[in-house]
């Protein structure tokens, strides 16, 4: 563990990574209370009002002010990314340490299910999910949320094939111990790593997929502060009011970034063997 | 590396070849129109059919309509319609026979084959068996063609709208050989006689159409070829005409006006129009089945506000009636002359929602300044403590949620509409057919009927009046406002002038400078 | 080889299976009726009811699935029910313009990735490397629809150079076809140039450790035989593999940068066949773009194994 932290500490970039994170959280948490403006009210005086001393980072066409509405947004993207990586995470862990474990047909059927679902572009599917489930945001986490879920079983059933050997593993079970509990109590533990690793960068992922799909209006409820929708609208305004869609293009790309350079600083840290390499 | 810079090079070389001619050096307009040229049209979406009697959509209508003709032609006055393909039109004392005379050297695009009266009958039969117009021509009892030239058309009863239904370009007169000969079917194929014929479509891409030699009017059309080409999305639109990729597009988005305008080598024209918009409110349920909650939907909304900010101020702001100021029809009454928030909590009040309700707005999300209106109405509503929540569709299930009547609120427009009847009718009149408020009151039922028959055109005005006022305090819809018409084009197309329904019918006398 | 193709082969069938009833089944959960839809607002009951049988719509799933599945073997994909033209040449007319568009992408992507990659590589630790793989980091952040939105601001609405959308065939004009796709193969692109640089960087750091490069080196070898010649070779293998399985997602991707391009690909196809609610359109965009993948996966395997000696195939 200290090891980790060390190594950890001298990657920078990764440091800098958590640092934004923590700022992100901050003003998620701090949004209700802090934001100088109600995120919602609208104004026809403040309409694509400049960044100034009334509003930081300016006001949208409906005058509302786009500081406060990032922060609401990063409340909404922190929550969908939590959530929707959440459900990825914990279906696909279950699923991959399953097959993994259990082999033969358990392995066959699952694995084919995640061939399957893997076998469809991540926003196309998405969007086919999203297209069956109605526009809401709980939906936008369920879609994502499955969308992600074959990456973590791959990762999880790969990892339980190699610790499933183990002397450990092996101990407990001519104990006579019962499969769950090896599983929980003896594979869990020892393949958290690589979990963890791809929950950080789901986190991204989930990030861009829900500002992709509020893009194309199927994603959240059309006046909620998401930081998607809020770009969808600035994209008509680029030439008349730069900031409406600069600031928020921002906001989504340094907290991917965030989440990005901290995963890749986990997965050295926490496994060296495993060198960043691609997506 | 060398490969690499090759790539730039290329990359550069491409770049170059951006157009020459600068859109700044203003051709010199002639006086009189040039014959010839090709104009580039952006539209705003693709047309699924191109037969004109089963086309629903805006998009097909744009495509179709300047290939086909009609008997009767809208004029410049909003409402107001003129023989085309026929030469005169007589009605008889009793208001029941049309007996049209109609052009003889009509001919139809490939055969070259004349238009007679057989053709016309064929194609009112024709729309009537398609379905999806065929209401305009249920009153027909019989027609008989005396000669060739000549059509009689005996209605049940007299029908006041009936020649403006024929000046729909839709209802269009179409050759029947050509139909039989493609089994019924009309998809692909054009059977027209309008200023310009098919060349090409390819979805999504483009339809290109030229001149039409045989067309009966000398002179006419200026254009060789039209090319329409579907952008869906405005700033891509507005982007394409600035570069010229364009050289017309039919619906100018308000916030891009100032930036066209800045060029000055494009010229934007408007007219008030036909598209109005609206909150629907759904009066066969709870809390909306309450006149006074409403009437309370009615004060409370601020038209003004959404208006600046929707619409930059353009749209004509309408609370006591649906027509535009250049409507024949048009009186310029007022209903809810102010927002009076007061006045809709008492309403709430004595409806027994004072502590106000929860309810939701449906919205396509194909039409952005609906949703954006929407999520300004909703914020206007959290004042007298009305929660809306806004649920934006694709617009698949949204319109057929709409039509089946499940929905609270809705903001939704319509357009298209030329005669009162068709405007209020079908959506007011509890058998009407887009009836989707389910709203239903004898007195407006008996008033719409009585404008249906009525052929003198101040006693119209009169009935629609007093119809309107009625419907719209009784609020089964919350008007908003009248949309303007627009259409930008570089400063070298000429003559096209934009119509109050959107058609694109000008074209024909449309040219290009050199 | 050819019992490893087989074998891969065997894999893909039951996954191209089920692509095909997730297609299916997965349409069919989409709310909305399509024959409502096609009929719009005002249509009689008989005639919804001739449009359902004419459609199928009035039989059992297991039914529809089997008469579909049929179809389907012998190329049939039905009709769209908006248009009336046949999916699969729907499909096929449009596939042009995302083939060209993906196929640019990766060309984009290609050159501007390999350079800086090895260049990273080579200058390990430097502000070079630092540069490059802060870049990488960034490419695979931002949004492809954000810096669609700034190439059409900055290349298109300011600089005027480029056009901001739409599509022109090539058989019409070559340069002008070239000219369109520039901006969206670059959006695109960006995040693709990001993962296969941050992967050749990785490669060549793996093959520079490599004692034959060293001794190269250490021989006075010039720069860019060494890492041309050797090292860059052997680094191929994962480059090549990423590449491929990025072609793939690049199908998914491209339905938002075609949304902001108006172009007429496969993306705004499934986009328009979800909106319109049609049934033929979506289930047949899906399955096909479900069986490209695989497709494309499966060649990449056969590429790699073909690549790497070491795999046996067995």
């Amino acid at each position: 563990m200290k090891e980790f932290f060390r190594r950890f500490r001298r990657n920078r970039l990764a440091v800098a990574g958590l640092v934004v994170i923590a700022f992100y959280v901050v003003l998620a948490v701090l949004a209700p209370v802090a934001a100088p403006h109600d995120p919602y009210a609208m104004s026809a005086d403040a309409m694509l009002a400049e960044p100034g001393r009334d509003h930081w980072l300016g006001a949208d066409p409906f005058g509302r002010d786009i500081f406060s509405r990032l922060m609401h947004g990063a409340r909404l993207s922190l929550m969908v990314g939590a959530i929707a990586a959440g459900i990825a995470l914990i279906a696909g862990t279950l699923m991959g340490m399953l097959a993994g474990y259990f082999g033969r047909w358990v392995d066959a059927v699952l694995s084919r299910i995640m061939d399957i679902l893997f076998s469809f572009p991540d926003i196309l599917l998405a969007l086919v999910i999203m297209a069956i489930l109605g526009p809401s945001t709980v939906n936008v986490m369920i879609a994502i949320g499955i969308v992600y879920t074959p990456i973590f079983a791959r990762i999880a059933r790969a990892s339980t094939l190699s610790v499933k050997e183990a002397a450990f593993v092996d101990a407990a079970r001519s104990m006579g111990a019962r499969s769950m509990h090896i599983l929980w109590r003896h594979i869990l533990p020892n393949i958290t790593a690589p979990l963890i690793i791809q929950t950080t960068l789901s986190f991204a992922f989930a990030i861009l997929a829900e500002a992709a799909l509020s893009f194309l209006g199927l994603g959240v409820e059309p006046d909620a502060p998401s930081w998607g929708i809020m770009l969808n609208e600035g994209k008509n305004w680029m030439e008349h009011a730069w900031w409406v869609a600069v600031f928020p293009g921002l906001a989504i790309t340094l907290a991917v970034l965030s989440f990005n350079v901290l995963g890749d600083g986990l997965r050295d840290a926490l496994d060296p063997k495993l060198r960043s390499s691609g997506a | 590396m060398r490969r690499f810079c090759a790539a730039i090079g290329v990359a550069i070389a491409l770049l170059g070849c951006a157009r020459e001619s600068p859109l700044d050096d203003l051709p010199d307009i002639p006086d009189e129109p040039v014959v010839g040229g090709t104009l580039t049209v952006a539209v705003q979406s693709d047309g699924r059919t191109l037969d004109p009697h089963r086309a629903t959509d805006a998009g097909s209508m744009r495509l179709i309509e300047n290939m086909y003709g009609t008997l009767m032609r809208y004029t410049e006055i909003y409402g107001e319609v003129e023989p085309y393909l026929a030469e005169s039109v007589t009605l008889s004392e009793d208001e029941t026979t049309y007996t049209f005379r109609l052009r003889d050297d009509v001919t139809f695009h490939g055969s070259g084959r004349i238009m007679t009266a057989d053709d016309v009958q064929y194609s009112f039969e024709r729309i009537t068996n398609a379905q999806v117009r065929a209401e305009q021509f249920r009153h027909i009892r019989s027609m008989e063609s005396p000669d060739p030239h000549t059509l009689v058309v005996h209605l049940e009863r007299p029908v006041a709208p009936f020649l403006t239904y024929l000046a729909y370009p839709m209802n269009a007169i179409v050759d029947r050989e050509v139909v039989s000969e493609n089994d019924g079917s009309l998809d692909d194929i054009v059977a027209g006689t309008g200023p310009f014929q098919l060349v090409e479509w390819r979805k999504d891409r483009h339809l290109i159409m030229e001149r039409h030699p045989g067309y009966h009017l000398d002179g006419l059309p200026r254009l060789d070829r039209v090319r329409f080409r579907p952008i869906s999305d405005e700033t891509s639109r507005t982007t394409a005409l600035r570069n010229g990729e364009i050289d017309l597009m039919l619906d100018v988005p308000d916030k891009d006006r100032s930036i066209l305008d800045r060029t000055g080598y494009v010229k934007i024209e408007s007219v008030p129009g036909t598209f109005w918009e609206y909150v629907g409110l759904n009066t066969d349920a709870p809390p909306f089945d309450d006149q006074r909650v409403r009437q309370a939907v009615a004060w409370a909304v601020d038209r003004d506000m959404i208006n600046q900010i929707v619409k930059f101020g353009r749209a004509q702001v309408a609370d006591g009636e649906f027509f535009p100021t250049n409507h024949w029809a048009f009186t310029g009454q007022s209903v809810y002359p102010n927002r009076d928030l007061e006045r809709a909590r008492t309403l709430l009040k004595e409806a027994g929602y004072q502590e106000g309700f929860d309810t939701e707005m449906r919205v396509g999300s194909a039409f952005p300044y609906q949703v954006a209106a929407a999520q300004i109405v909703k914020q206007q509503l959290i004042e007298v403590g009305i929660d809306v929540e806004l649920i934006s569709e694709e617009s698949g299930v949204f319109f057929d949620a709409l039509g089946q009547g499940d929905f609270s609120m809705t903001l939704v427009g319509w357009l298209g509409f030329v005669d009162p009847d068709e405007w209020l009718y079908n959506i007011f009149h509890s058998t009407g057919s887009w009836n989707q408020q389910n709203y239903a009151r004898d007195t407006v039922d008996d008033l719409l009927e009585r404008g249906r028959e009525e052929n003198d055109p101040e006693q119209r005005r009169a009935i629609y009046a007093e119809v309107q006022e009625r419907i719209l305090t009784d609020a089964p819809v919350v008007l908003l406002y009248v949309n303007e018409h627009s259409s930008a084009r570089l400063y070298r197309v000429q003559g096209y002038r934009v119509h109050p329904t959107a058609t694109t019918l000008a074209l024909r006398e449309t040219w290009v400078a050199p | 080889m050819l019992k490893y193709t087989l074998n891969r082969l065997l894999i893909a069938l039951p996954v191209l299976v089920g692509i095909s009833i997730i297609s299916f089944f997965i349409v069919r959960l989409v709310p909305g009726d399509t024959v409502t839809a096609m009929l719009g607002a005002h249509y009689s009951e008989e005639e919804a009811q001739a449009l359902r049988e004419t459609y199928g719509l009035d039989q059992s799933l297991v039914t529809q699935y089997a008469l579909w599945i049929g179809n389907v073997v012998r190329g049939d994909l039905g009709q769209s029910a908006f248009t009336g033209q046949p999916v699969l040449a729907a499909i096929l007319e449009r596939l042009p313009v995302t083939v060209q568009l993906v196929a640019m992408s990766v060309g984009f992507a290609l050159l501007m990735a390999l350079p800086l990659g090895i260049l990273a590589a080579v200058r390990r630790g430097g502000p070079g490397d630092f540069s490059v793989t802060f870049l990488g980091l960034l490419g695979i952040s931002v949004p492809g629809f954000w810096l669609g939105t700034l190439l059409i601001l900055g290349f298109s609405l300011y600089l005027g150079w480029l056009p901001s959308g739409g599509f022109i065939m090539w058989s019409v004009d070559p340069v002008e076809n070239l000219r369109h796709m520039i901006l969206p193969a670059l959006a695109l692109g960006g995040a693709v140039a990001a993962v296969i640089m941050r992967m050749t960087r990785s490669a060549m750091l793996d093959v520079l450790g490599e004692d034959y490069v060293k001794l190269a080196r250490a021989k006075g070898m010039p720069p860019r035989v060494w890492i041309l010649k050797h090292a860059f070779r052997n680094a191929l293998i994962p480059v090549v593999t990423i590449t491929g399985i990025q072609a793939g997602y690049l199908l998914g991707g491209s339905v938002v940068i075609e949304q902001i391009f108006s172009l007429p690909g496969i993306g705004m196809l499934s986009l328009q066949a979800i909106n319109n609610r049609d049934y033929a359109l979506l289930q047949g965009t899906v399955l096909f773009v479900g069986v490209c993948f695989v497709l494309i996966n499966l060649l990449v395997d056969l590429l790699y194994a073909w690549l790497d000696p070491r795999i046996k195939y067995g």
